[in-house]
């Protein structure tokens, strides 16, 4: 593969990537809605634990792509490439925001617990899915605001 | 407020001959970083304004400076 072709594959993954982001936190914090949803309505069934399987999977994947910089299949040339130092930069303040995303949604459910019983896996789901979601959201933002300017 | 670091990085490209996207190309980065480095949006790290300027022929000095905020003392 010529150099030239790996910095277009970095720049058009990167733009694809921008793009995708917030969407796909959209999808997920969705995903959420349905759990809880299902919580409220009945006790936990057997569908529950695909539910909540499919969940945890996603959110690890969600973590491990942006701890990782994601494009696992992409060769070590473009790989590099799309993870430039801005890029680094992008992940690392979006790895603040979700950190205080989780931490005040610890906060605010502390508060609920005094009103109301809320179970432990509930908790880390909606600390576990605010992080997450936040934290791609503001990737997102970050990388579609330096390819608009670009 | 802070002190801002400009640079010379366009005047320079462009003196060249350069686009963004060669320029990014020859130190190994996207062509975003380069236009937000270029735009004063991101302040790049060492390594990268060394790798600039030597693509760009110019000592580091010459493309990147501090440009310092006056205090409202005036000092």
């Amino acid at each position: 593969m010529s150099k030239a072709t790996a910095a277009q594959q970095a720049e058009h993954l990167s733009r694809r990537r921008a793009r995708m982001l917030p969407f796909l936190a959209v999808i997920y914090l969705t995903q959420q809605a349905t759990f809880f949803s299902g919580q409220a309505s009945a006790g936990v069934r057997e569908v529950d634990h695909v539910k909540i399987s499919a969940w945890l999977v996603l959110s690890l994947v969600m973590l491990l792509a942006l701890a990782t910089n994601g494009f696992w299949f992409r060769s070590k040339e473009v790989r590099d490439l799309i993870d430039d130092e801005l890029t680094r930069a992008h992940r690392s303040d979006a790895m603040r925001v979700g950190f205080l995303a989780a931490m005040l949604g610890a906060i605010g459910l502390y508060v609920v617990t005094m009103f109301e019983v809320v179970t432990a896996r509930e908790a880390i789901h909606v600390i576990l899915s605010l992080g997450l979601a936040a934290a791609f959201v503001r990737f997102g933002m970050l990388e579609r605001r330096a390819h608009r300017d670009a | 407020m802070p002190d801002t670091l400009a640079n010379r990085l366009k005047e320079k490209r462009s003196e060249l001959g350069l686009t963004q996207a060669e320029l990014a190309e020859m130190v190994g980065v996207t062509r975003k970083t380069v236009n937000t480095v270029e735009n004063g949006v991101f302040i790049p790290s060492a390594l990268l304004a060394i790798k600039l300027a030597s693509a760009l022929n110019e000592p580091v000095e010459g493309l990147f400076w501090l440009e310092r905020q006056a205090s409202p003392t005036g000092e």
